[in-house]
């Protein structure tokens, strides 16, 4: 290899005598992409803050640190200048550091922006950053990062909040523009956040030094999916056609607008049963979760539970449903109540869902429920405020099982924590349902998790299903394009290599239920969209009764795949 | 992994402040509000007893905040409901009738509503039963639209899903969780009337519209210090109308503060002994 772009040897940082990094050494080339992966606070931002040369004064760093050419670093937060139109902080960016003049730096400008596919881009150099959608600010500070063309690009997280698919997509164009540009690019992040999709080499950064990072375990190859065999029995909890849809207002001809977020879903959940609703973000699997449990009010279908319809259940017959279905909320601190101990909630939910126990008891249940999800019993005392995230989530846990429930559902649940606290949390919930031999739905938009945790998967898009069947099945042979991309994502970003042609997500915005596209809701995104796709709504029809997918051309694209 | 916090932990960390507690702990930790509250307080003891201190211009100044104060209080405590009921009426009655409430409401607010006291003082006399409504329009519409904002984020924090999953009846979940948590940011929003009127008043006052002549107030006291071209007599009302205003303000921050952070998301790990 010619002589790196970016070279480290032996770069310590220090604060005072505390050690944050600690003797790092490597080197990125010419056209090659590093990946760095680290646990929260493991040092990833600081470490390319001092690359950059922008590390905080009161630091001390030691090593040396060479670089051939310029360097950009993109931080975390992708931050834009609120006041400035997109064109004139590509024309002041790139007469800086190029010379160029205004009409050279648009057109560069146009080039970058269309390199990251943004729609129509010769016009939004007339916006302003908080004019744009959080995905498109993402393409717009990439392109700006590349229009400046660096020898040495540093990326700290970039476009984590947005979806799986459209990060990888991202990434992808990131990595490729380095590739073709032959610049060094060095992207760091969270494991979770998929950085390692692209990327040549990846190390850890861990406890201080970096190392190499372990070959993470494929999805298919191992134990890692539910492949429970399914549960005789009647289905108890029944779903048919479900609609939830909230009205908007009214059009000046004085027609309601509705805004449909659940379209028509159907399903079977057989007591202890493990259902996993996948989705990226605006695909209603949130809303599903919580029209299953009447929180939010269905437009339209059934969910029964037992035989018994809770659409139009009278309080008392809702109540005691209840007791058996609960739920756990992606934001365990908001789901308590600030203003009361948690044990207090506990013995409020024990005393409306279960009156057949003393009001003596309660104490004792509360406790053995805290002990049970692995919290000291003192926690009741406790005000919500006074809880870390993870014990947050904990807590939340305890109170859905305090009135015995036989279905959990879980919208997220943990998405507030992150890497050990998060396994902590989701191993301590398998546990619990084991051996409660609890019914489960579980909303996730992790790919992988789904299928670890769903002995059966729900694929949503735009509130419709797209793909269900079982996770092995699924792990086999997913035939949704939009399936077969998040699996395939979900797979890449740890590292397992490329998952093949939908390896890359998906260009292009999830569809937007104000706005949906005709025929079939993907169509935009999708690499093998053809004309009929327009016209048309596929309809959800089988390659196995188990196995259903809606998509025109399932049996023709599939072919290829497997 | 087992969570056995408090094993550990010392009792003090076991039993942490109450959710009020930490509110007024953030209030009066806040400087300017406690130095507004002890000025306000001062001056709730000073005013009425200012006549038995002497007749120097500092005394007949404090005096003449009988009036003033006492019409705060009236059209600031029929203000703070009148925007309360405003706003609660808005986020309750359902979409159609919010719409009109707050349109009123932002129309309302829009324009210079410190003309309204002069203006009913002009038109149908200066009783008390006529400037304490008038003062109250002033300051409810801004309270309406507060109100109702702080009750929409209210609505849809989490905390009230999981009790409706928790089988808690409708109007429990109203007692027991919404109405303790909005009553913190409420007050904080009714609390505004009170300068508002103050302040409503005393220019009224200043143009000889205020209080009929034989209630003291400092509006009016200004008013004479203008008119006899006395600048001692006007400094004292002057220095003590603007005092109890930046109190009454500050108050009302540190107020918003406590309220405030309340909701702020705690990092994860932070609570760790
Ligand atoms: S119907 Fe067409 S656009 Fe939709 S997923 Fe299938 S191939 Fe793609």
């Amino acid at each position: 290899m010619t002589t790196p772009l970016l070279s480290v040897e032996g770069f310590s940082l220090l604060a005072g005598d505390a050690v944050l990094l600690d003797r790092l050494t490597f080197a990125v080339g010419a056209g090659e992409v590093l990946a760095v992966t680290g646990a929260a606070g493991s040092g990833k931002s600081l470490l390319l803050k001092a690359l950059a040369g922008l590390a905080p004064p009161d630091l001390t760093c030691d090593g040396t640190v060479r670089t051939v050419g310029r360097r950009i670093l993109v931080t975390a937060d992708g931050t834009l200048f609120p006041h400035r139109t997109l064109g004139a902080q590509f024309v002041e960016l790139l007469h800086h550091h190029l010379g160029l003049d205004e009409h050279m730096a648009l057109r560069r400008a146009v080039e970058a922006l269309e390199w990251f596919r943004m729609p129509a881009a010769a016009r939004r150099l007339s916006l302003y950053p908080h004019e744009l959608s959080e995905a498109q600010r993402w393409r717009a500070v990439l392109a700006l990062a590349v229009a400046a063309q660096p020898a040495v690009l540093l990326a700290d997280a970039p476009a984590a909040a947005l979806d799986p698919t459209q990060r990888a997509w991202m990434l992808d164009r990131l990595a490729g523009w380095a590739r073709e540009n032959g610049a060094a690019l060095l992207i760091a992040g969270r494991a979770e956040e998929g950085v390692a999709g692209p990327a040549d080499r990846r190390l850890l950064l861990e406890a201080d030094r970096l190392r190499p990072a372990p070959p993470p375990p494929g999805l298919a190859a191992d134990g890692d999916v539910n492949r429970e065999p399914p549960p005789a029995g009647a289905p108890a909890l029944s779903v048919r056609d479900l609609r939830v849809a909230f009205r908007l207002g009214r059009t000046w001809t004085g027609e309601d607008r509705w805004l449909t977020v659940v379209d028509g879903v159907g399903f079977d959940l057989a007591e202890g049963d493990t259902l996993a609703l996948v989705g990226e973000s605006g695909s209603g699997k949130s809303v599903l979760a919580r029209a299953l449990l009447r929180l939010v009010p269905p437009s339209g279908g059934q969910v029964a539970w037992l035989g018994r319809d809770l659409a139009g259940a009278p309080p008392d017959a809702l109540r005691r449903a209840r007791r058996d279905l609960q739920m756990l909320f992606p934001d365990p601190a908001a789901a308590l109540d600030p203003g009361m101990t948690v044990g207090a909630q506990m013995a409020e939910l024990l005393e409306t869902l279960r009156p057949d126990i003393p009001a003596a008891d309660r104490g004792p249940r509360i406790a053995d429920a805290l002990r049970e999800v692995g919290l000291h019993e003192a926690v009741a005392a406790l005000h919500p405020a006074a809880l870390d995230a993870a014990e947050a989530a904990h807590a939340g846990l305890a109170r859905a099982l305090l009135p015995e429930p036989r279905l959990l559902v879980c919208d997220e649940p943990a998405a507030t924590l992150a890497g050990a606290d998060r396994a902590a949390f989701l191993a301590r919930l398998m546990e619990v349902r084991r051996r409660r031999r609890l019914a489960l739905v579980y909303a996730t938009q992790d790919a992988s998790d789904a299928l670890r945790v769903g002995r059966r998967a729900l694929v949503l898009l735009l509130g419709r299903i797209v793909e269900a069947a079982d996770s092995a099945a699924l792990v086999e042979g997913a035939r949704h394009p939009l399936t077969r991309a998040m699996l395939a994502v979900a797979q890449g970003a740890k590292g397992g290599g490329s998952g093949g042609e939908f390896g890359s997500g998906l260009p292009g915005d999830p569809p937007s239920a104000l706005a949906p596209p005709s025929g079939c809701a993907l169509r935009l995104r999708c690499p093998l969209a053809r004309d009929h796709c327009a016209q048309e709504p596929p309809a959800l029809e089988g390659a196995a009764t188990s196995h259903r997918i809606a998509c025109h051309y399932w049996e023709t694209n599939s072919q290829g795949a497997s | 992994m087992d969570r056995t916090r408090g094993t550990a932990a010392t009792p003090k960390s076991l039993w942490p402040e109450s959710p009020w507690r930490a509110a007024g702990r953030r209030l009066v930790e806040r400087p300017s509000a406690s130095v507004g509250l002890v000025v306000l307080i001062t001056l709730l003891f000073c005013v009425p007893t200012a006549p038995l201190l002497g007749n120097g211009p500092l005394e007949r100044a404090l005096a003449a905040g009988q009036g003033s104060l006492s019409f705060a209080l009236l059209g600031g405590l029929l203000g703070a409901a009148a925007g309360l009921a405003w706003g609660i009426a808005a986020t309750a009655l359902g979409p159609r009738a919010e719409r009109s409430l707050m349109g009123l409401a932002e129309r309302l607010a829009g324009l210079p509503l410190a003309l309204a006291l002069p203006l009913a003082a002009g038109l149908a006399g200066r009783g008390p039963g006529v400037l304490a409504p008038a003062a109250a329009l002033t300051a409810a519409p801004f309270i309406a639209l507060v109100t109702r904002a702080e009750l929409r984020a209210l609505l849809r924090r989490e905390f009230l899903a999981a009790a409706q999953a928790a089988g808690v009846p409708p109007g429990r979940i109203l007692r027991r969780h919404l109405i303790p948590n909005a009553a913190l940011p409420l007050a904080a929003a009714a609390w505004t009337a009170l300068p508002r009127a103050l302040a409503a008043e005393s220019f009224a006052g200043l143009l000889g519209l205020g209080l009929p002549g034989s209630v003291p107030s400092w509006g009016a006291a200004l008013a004479a210090a203008v008119r006899a071209g006395d600048p001692a007599a006007l400094a004292a009302p002057a220095l003590l109308l603007a005092l109890s205003l930046w109190a009454l303000h500050a108050v009302g921050d540190g107020l918003r503060a406590a309220a405030a952070s309340g909701e702020t998301p705690r990092t994860a790990g932070g609570g760790r002994p």
